[in-house]
């Protein structure tokens, strides 16, 4: 074993000591007073705005029964009004048609206006993008490495 | 309750290293508890219970503000040397020996408080919690690799701290990692 790999163990040995034997933090008085005030408070609310589970059973039941009849029941009626609407909006569904067909014809335009631009300019752009995106990554870095041990310093005496 | 909530609060607050934070927590450990006081009655796994709720709550409170720093963190990181490793380890040696209980306790806490989060969040969660390098790592989302060197580092930055206190010989005292120095002064 290596004299590093020694140390390292020794380290960690005498750090767990340390801490293990640190005796527990005592909690505030006030976090006893805080939680049997949060339960009272939950207590007061009336039963419907408490959590399901907690709702009396011959209420519980019958939402539960009742979820469970509309979920096929929405589907249902869902697939009838899709049905419905088809037949009823074919006139609008028609101007939507026409819609999606300039959209895609704006979008052909747009290709073409792209590949008249010379090649290089294209590359050109990319490689300046990419080079400030490098150059802003590069700068909040810097200012990470800078900025970073002050933030700590701040933090400890703050809290 | 009573038995419980210094265990509960100790827990959050080596953590955070925020009383307020470990607080607010701690009160949302206990009501959780209490939605689970039929199961929880008569388990006499009732400690570990609310040791594992106060861990996970106080981790997902950490993860939601950590991820700013974890890329850079990543970046930052940097081997300890091996006379830093051995001048940590006479400091926590002095600590052991030569310390009072009180003394030691104030002091530890103290240090362990002014580390960096991503320094502080292992070191306790391999100490104290007793998880796995594995473990941490998939729980804080970081490699293996980082969670290791973190914790070598915290330990070293810890003596840092406690020599800066007062714990052993001048000359013993490590060089702090540069993540450190700010909280030193």
């Amino acid at each position: 074993m290596s004299s590093r790999n020694q140390i390292d163990e020794k380290l960690e040995r005498l750090v767990g000591q340390v801490l293990r034997e640190q005796p527990l933090q005592r909690a505030p008085n006030s976090l006893e007073a805080r939680v049997l005030g949060e339960l009272a408070a939950r207590a007061r609310l009336p039963w419907w705005r408490r959590g399901i589970a907690t709702w009396p059973a011959s209420v519980r039941i019958p939402v539960i029964a009742g979820c469970a009849v509309c979920v096929p029941l929405v589907w249902i009626l869902s697939l009838w009004l899709a049905g419905h609407m088809v037949t009823v909006a074919a006139g609008p569904l028609a101007s939507l048609r026409d819609a999606a067909r300039a959209a895609t014809s704006f979008g052909t335009l747009t290709a073409h206006i792209i590949q008249s631009v010379p090649r290089e300019w294209l590359v050109g752009g990319l490689i300046a993008t990419a080079t400030l995106y490098a150059a802003l990554f590069a700068l909040i870095a810097v200012g990470y490495s800078l900025l970073y041990p002050r933030a700590q310093y701040s933090k400890a005496y703050l809290t | 309750m009573r038995a419980y909530q210094d265990m509960v609060f100790s827990t959050a607050v080596r953590l955070t290293a925020n009383p307020a934070q470990a607080e607010d927590i701690s009160q949302e450990v206990f009501l959780r508890a209490y939605e689970s006081f039929e199961n929880l009655r008569t388990s006499p796994k009732v400690g570990g219970w609310l040791k594992t709720v106060a861990t996970n709550l106080t981790l997902n409170h950490l993860t939601r503000h950590r991820k700013r720093w974890r890329l850079f963190s990543e970046i930052f990181s940097e081997d300890s040397r091996e006379d830093e490793l051995e001048s940590a380890a006479a400091v926590f040696d002095t600590v052991l020996t030569e310390l009072e209980t009180d003394e030691r306790s104030a002091l530890v806490e103290q240090a362990l408080k002014r580390l960096p989060d991503h320094q502080r969040l292992p070191l306790v969660l391999y100490h104290y919690e007793e998880m796995p390098y594995q473990d941490i790592a998939d729980r804080l989302g970081v490699s293996l690799a980082k969670v290791k060197t973190d914790i070598l580092r915290g330990r070293v930055a810890m003596a840092g701290l406690l020599a800066q206190s007062g714990v052993g010989a001048p000359s013993d005292r490590p060089r702090l990692p540069p993540n450190t120095r700010g909280a030193q002064s």
